[in-house]
């Protein structure tokens, strides 16, 4: 895989979370991500692996990657402050095509991150929507004043509704499509309270090694039977494909 | 007399098949997605292992990360033979395709290797041996000579006329290496994965238990290739933790005639190896085929 060492723009902390900006002028799509890790790579083998990021925004010139501090990888890239090392877009975005009216955005978490970019999209497309977020507790919530007018939900109530971000957002199926993103069973229930009409589409998280197609090793069960990448044909999937 | 070129200082033989390089990629580390990054780099394509029928693999989590290295366990997830070959011509980069093949049982082999005989594009048959072997309460066909020697045996006679290679595990190389070669094998791969367990302990429960590959497995690697090198007269294939170009010279030195790349280049362009193995020949005033076994 194919990586490229660019300049860490600016960074900021948004809560619990970082946002690191970078220069990138190359195309973006709403939904896709990047593997990145922090520049010299391969003086030490470890952190072996680069780790997967949806980009959190893009105005033509700087990308931004949303994340939270979860191990060595991600505490590595925290501290970057100089350079850090990405790979090209990757993966199939959000399809949006804009037709039948409001759409919801429902983030769960570090979730929240591709819905920036996504809304930008939305916005050039005049296509109104809601945004509806979900946290564990107020620290987290801070980036929702990144979505003027986004409803929040906390798990200990502490800022917004008490509960999951699906308590925030009761009439889901009152949109024409729903595009979320989140930890599995959030994803789960999103598709069950989208239902039947709407276009739903579920942007996953998993683990992942290349991000290239190769090691198989990112991915998500599917109706028909069987495992599909999500790093090729996701991380963006419409809901119906979907086992969960 | 001319000096040789570049390229000409890169170029090998493995049993009568020309690699324009001795690098290749190891078995299940690159879809045909990531085959804008190789060509140029490989000598050969060899294209995840296929098996008689569809398998859906293994339920995730299947990879965790290790120092320097990682933890799979994929389940040799993959279309079946008959998909395979429909897909095949998407890996046509004008280079031998050599194809990994594993089986439930010897007649699988068989089977496979009856198949894969009659199709044209295809320069060689790699045996992965590695895989539970269903009559004998699932330890692999490297579970001992007698096991290797039985599949290859059966393999090499559905497979006559192109040069069939046996990937070993690095439990009991040397001894299931001399059993390949005494079985008809042309060629060995040198190692596969080597069984690994990963846990999380913050949920207390297993993560991954699979197996452990990338550069924290190198020296076990080459100690093995450098061994089997000296227990047979057929080529090595080297694989286990190679990321870089002196890492694959080294392991020609170790005696391999070709080396392949697996999970470096999930992290690492590939180009960027062989331009590091060849800027090691040129340091050396050396050729690739001049490194094998030149220790």
């Amino acid at each position: 895989m194919k990586f490229y060492p660019v300049k860490v723009e600016a960074r900021e902390e948004i809560g619990g979370y970082t946002l690191l900006h970078y220069r990138w002028d190359g195309p973006v799509e709403p939904g896709q991500f990047v593997m990145a890790r922090v520049a010299g790579y391969p003086v030490t083998f470890d952190p072996f692996l680069a780790r997967p990021f949806s980009f959190y925004d893009h105005d033509g010139e700087t990308a931004s990657l949303l994340f939270e501090v979860r191990g060595r990888g991600t505490a590595l890239l925290d501290d970057a402050r100089d350079k850090i090392e990405v790979t090209a877009p990757l993966g199939r975005g959000f399809r949006v095509n804009g037709a039948g009216g409001p759409v919801a955005l429902l983030g769960g978490g570090i979730g929240v991150a591709p819905l920036k970019v996504l809304s930008r999209r939305l916005e050039s497309m005049s296509i109104p929507y809601d945004v509806f977020l979900g946290f564990a507790d107020a620290r987290y919530s801070d980036v929702a004043r990144e979505f003027p007018g986004a409803r929040v939900a906390t798990v200990d109530g502490s800022t917004g509704v008490r509960g999951t971000v699906l308590d925030a957002a009761p009439n889901l199926d009152r949109y024409a499509a729903v595009y979320a993103c989140g930890p599995n069973p959030m994803l789960a229930a999103v598709k069950r309270a989208a239902g039947e009409n709407a276009t739903c589409q579920l942007s996953v998280e998993e683990r992942m090694g290349c991000g290239n197609g190769s090691c198989n090793g990112c991915v998500v069960p599917v109706r028909d039977g069987g495992y599909v990448r999500s790093c090729i044909e996701g991380p963006v999937f419409d809901a119906e494909v979907l086992a969960w | 007399m001319r000096e040789k070129t570049t390229r000409e200082k890169l170029a090998v033989e493995l049993c009568g098949v020309a690699l324009e390089t001795p690098l290749m990629p190891a078995s299940g580390t690159m879809a045909k997605e990531a085959l804008g990054e190789v060509a140029g780099v490989y000598g050969a394509i060899l294209p995840k292992t296929t098996t008689p029928k569809k398998r859906a693999g293994n339920p995730p989590s299947r990879i965790a990360e290790t120092p320097a290295g990682m933890v799979n366990s994929i389940g040799l997830q993959n279309p079946g033979v008959e998909k395979f070959l429909e897909g095949l011509d998407d890996f046509d980069l004008g280079l031998p395709v050599f194809v990994s093949v594993a089986g439930d049982t010897v007649d699988e082999f068989v089977a496979l290797c009856e198949r894969l005989s009659v199709d044209s594009r295809i320069s060689a048959v790699e045996l992965n041996l590695s895989c539970p072997n269903v009559e004998h309460g699932g330890l692999t066909f490297c579970a001992g000579p007698a096991s290797v020697e039985e599949a290859i045996h059966a393999s090499r006679a559905a497979f006559p006329d192109k040069p069939l290679f046996a990937k070993l595990t690095n439990e009991g190389v040397v001894a299931n290496a001399v059993a390949a070669e005494r079985a008809g094998a042309d060629a060995l791969t040198v190692i596969n994965t080597i069984p690994a367990l990963t846990i999380d302990p913050e949920r207390q429960s297993v993560l991954v238990r699979g197996g452990l590959s990338g550069p924290a497995i190198k020296p076990v690697a080459l100690r093995a290739v450098y061994d089997v090198s000296r227990a047979v007269s057929i080529p090595v294939i080297a694989s286990g933790g190679v990321a870089t170009g002196t890492d694959a010279a080294e392991f020609m030195l170790a005696g391999a005639t070709a080396v392949q790349v697996g999970t470096a280049s999930l992290v690492r362009e590939p180009m960027d190896i062989l331009r590091e193995f060849s800027d090691y020949l040129e340091r050396m005033d050396t050729t690739a085929s001049g490194l094998i076994g030149a220790l």
